[in-house]
């Protein structure tokens, strides 16, 4: 009996300052969303994705509490699907998730906190999130999303004229891209041989530099610009 | 003596009835095919992005009109040298079908300028094909459905051409299209020299691209030597237009196939038309 008590508190308490630890941080980051109500920036979108050449893209990036986000571009702009809004809408509500504290590294020069976070249903796309976060400012040094549809994306941030707002200068998203294939009916260039370039492997991720500029935060947006 | 002999291929080529089969085809096959990706062009474009969107998303208007011009030159660039072959194959065979050709080789023209004008005037109507090609997609396109980033489909993946990059190459690309059609045409001319019939050069015109197509599209290592010196692999060297970066050494190459073709052709054709006995 007394051996099971132990055990017990070995492994409870452990985990439970680790939560505390997790939540408090995650506290202080979510009082550092909550001071930003809606901002715009200017977005200059590169793109490093397999078997897709794309010319670097200007655009507007707009954002209001708690969950609108559109981005506006004159010419077509490659985004990755997820990680622009998934994390601060699991982190809205402390019912939706678990964090866990686990351990320390370092990105870039920042000494950061590890810490998983666990929704806390199982019907979500998301399965796991990880965050960086450098805890002396309480900004998000790194993210690393894994859902069931899209496998993982993974975002490195650098922060400079916004850092009190927490927000970047500029976000690389790191995507796995999946096999790609358009049918020749479609595409019709039915004359083309596939030569030996094309038929070596090609990288299964693809990198999205985002350049952000000229941020203009809680300035008032309207709820239009963000119909489509 | 060539122009006038040109002028009158003209008129005779004006009062034909099936020269304007052609330019009505284009008219109803564009308007169809506009019409489709108007109601439904969103599906088709969903359908070719499906493998990315989902892990990324596309902002930006995909279905606009350099878009919708580029599928349709591409899904109409294959039938239209049936449209070019049916009018410049009947040149000189109709002639002989008719039984005009006795009286006109008997005018004062030498065969090689009589012939000379038939490819001009096949070359003209060639190139107003392209031109009202050009008109029905990219104009109407970009009417109908406003202008855009070009997102060009091929089967290894994707090109996304900014619009201030296009106009260009939809020029170049349409003179290509014309040498490769203009082929087309001194081909069924060429055949049209060979026989008396109408019927005979625009079916053989168009067996001879069906089968080197075949031969060209097939990824077999027999027909590795041949494929790039039928001129049917070089038809479709437009698109090389819409690659990013541009392989002006291909482009260079399959314009001077192409040519290389057309001079043949010619020459063939006028050493068959001034040695042949015209009985008819």
């Amino acid at each position: 009996m007394n051996f099971l008590f132990r055990l017990l508190i070995i492994f409870i308490i452990p985990l439970s300052v680790f939560s505390q630890v997790a939540e408090v941080t995650i506290e202080n980051l979510n009082a550092r969303m909550d001071r930003i109500r809606d901002y715009s920036a200017d977005a200059l979108i590169k793109s490093d994705i397999p078997l897709i050449k794309i010319l670097p893209v200007r655009a507007t990036i707009y954002f209001k509490q708690k969950n609108k986000f559109r981005i506006k571009s004159k010419g077509i702009a490659i985004l990755p699907k997820q990680g622009f809004l998934d994390l601060s809408e699991l982190l809205s509500g402390k019912e939706n998730y678990t964090a866990l504290f686990s351990g320390f590294d370092v990105i870039g020069n920042y000494r950061s906190e590890i810490i998983t976070i666990l929704p806390a249903g199982d019907t979500t796309d998301l399965i796991l999130a990880k965050l960086w976060i450098d805890p002396t400012g309480y900004l998000v040094r790194k993210s690393q999303i894994t859902t069931r549809t899209n496998g993982t994306i993974t975002i490195d941030y650098t922060y400079n004229n916004q850092n009190k707002f927490g927000l970047p200068d500029s976000m690389i998203f790191t995507v796995d891209v999946k096999k790609f294939k358009i049918p020749k009916g479609v595409a019709t260039d039915i004359n083309k041989i596939s030569s030996e370039e094309e038929k070596k492997p090609t990288s299964k991720t693809g990198k999205i530099f985002i350049q952000l500029t000229n941020y203009q935060i809680n300035k008032g947006l309207s709820d239009e610009v963000f119909q489509k | 003596m060539l122009l006038k002999s040109t002028y009158n291929e003209f008129i005779k080529i004006a009062a034909k009835p099936r020269s304007y089969l052609g330019l009505a085809a284009i008219t109803i096959l564009v308007g169809v095919i506009l019409f489709a990706l108007k109601v439904d062009g969103l599906s088709f474009i969903s359908f070719v992005t499906a493998s990315f969107e989902q892990t990324l998303s596309f902002e930006g208007n995909i279905l606009n009109g350099n878009l919708v011009a580029f599928i349709v030159l591409q899904m109409l660039i294959i039938h239209i040298p049936l449209l070019v072959a049916l009018v410049t194959g009947d040149l000189v065979s109709g002639e002989a079908a008719m039984g005009t050709i006795r009286m006109l080789a008997s005018k004062p023209i030498s065969r090689t300028q009589l012939l000379l004008s038939k490819f001009i005037a096949g070359g003209t109507y060639t190139l107003l094909i392209i031109i009202w090609l050009g008109i029905m997609s990219v104009l109407f396109g970009k009417l109908l459905f406003g202008s855009g980033d070009l997102m060009v489909l091929n089967s290894d993946g994707l090109v996304i051409l900014p619009q201030s990059d296009i106009n260009w190459r939809y020029l170049c690309g349409f003179a290509v299209a014309f040498l490769a059609l203009l082929t087309v045409s001194s081909l069924s001319i060429c055949l049209s020299c060979f026989t008396e019939n109408s019927i005979g050069p625009i079916v053989t015109t168009m067996a001879i691209i069906i089968l080197f197509t075949i031969i060209g599209t097939l990824d077999v290592r027999i027909f590795d030597k041949i494929r790039p010196f039928l001129f049917t692999t070089h038809m479709a060297s437009w698109r090389s237009f819409f690659e990013e970066p541009v392989p002006m050494k291909d482009i260079y190459r399959s314009i001077f196939i192409l040519i290389g073709h057309n001079i043949l052709l010619l020459a063939i054709s006028l050493n068959k038309f001034n040695n042949k006995d015209i009985t008819s």
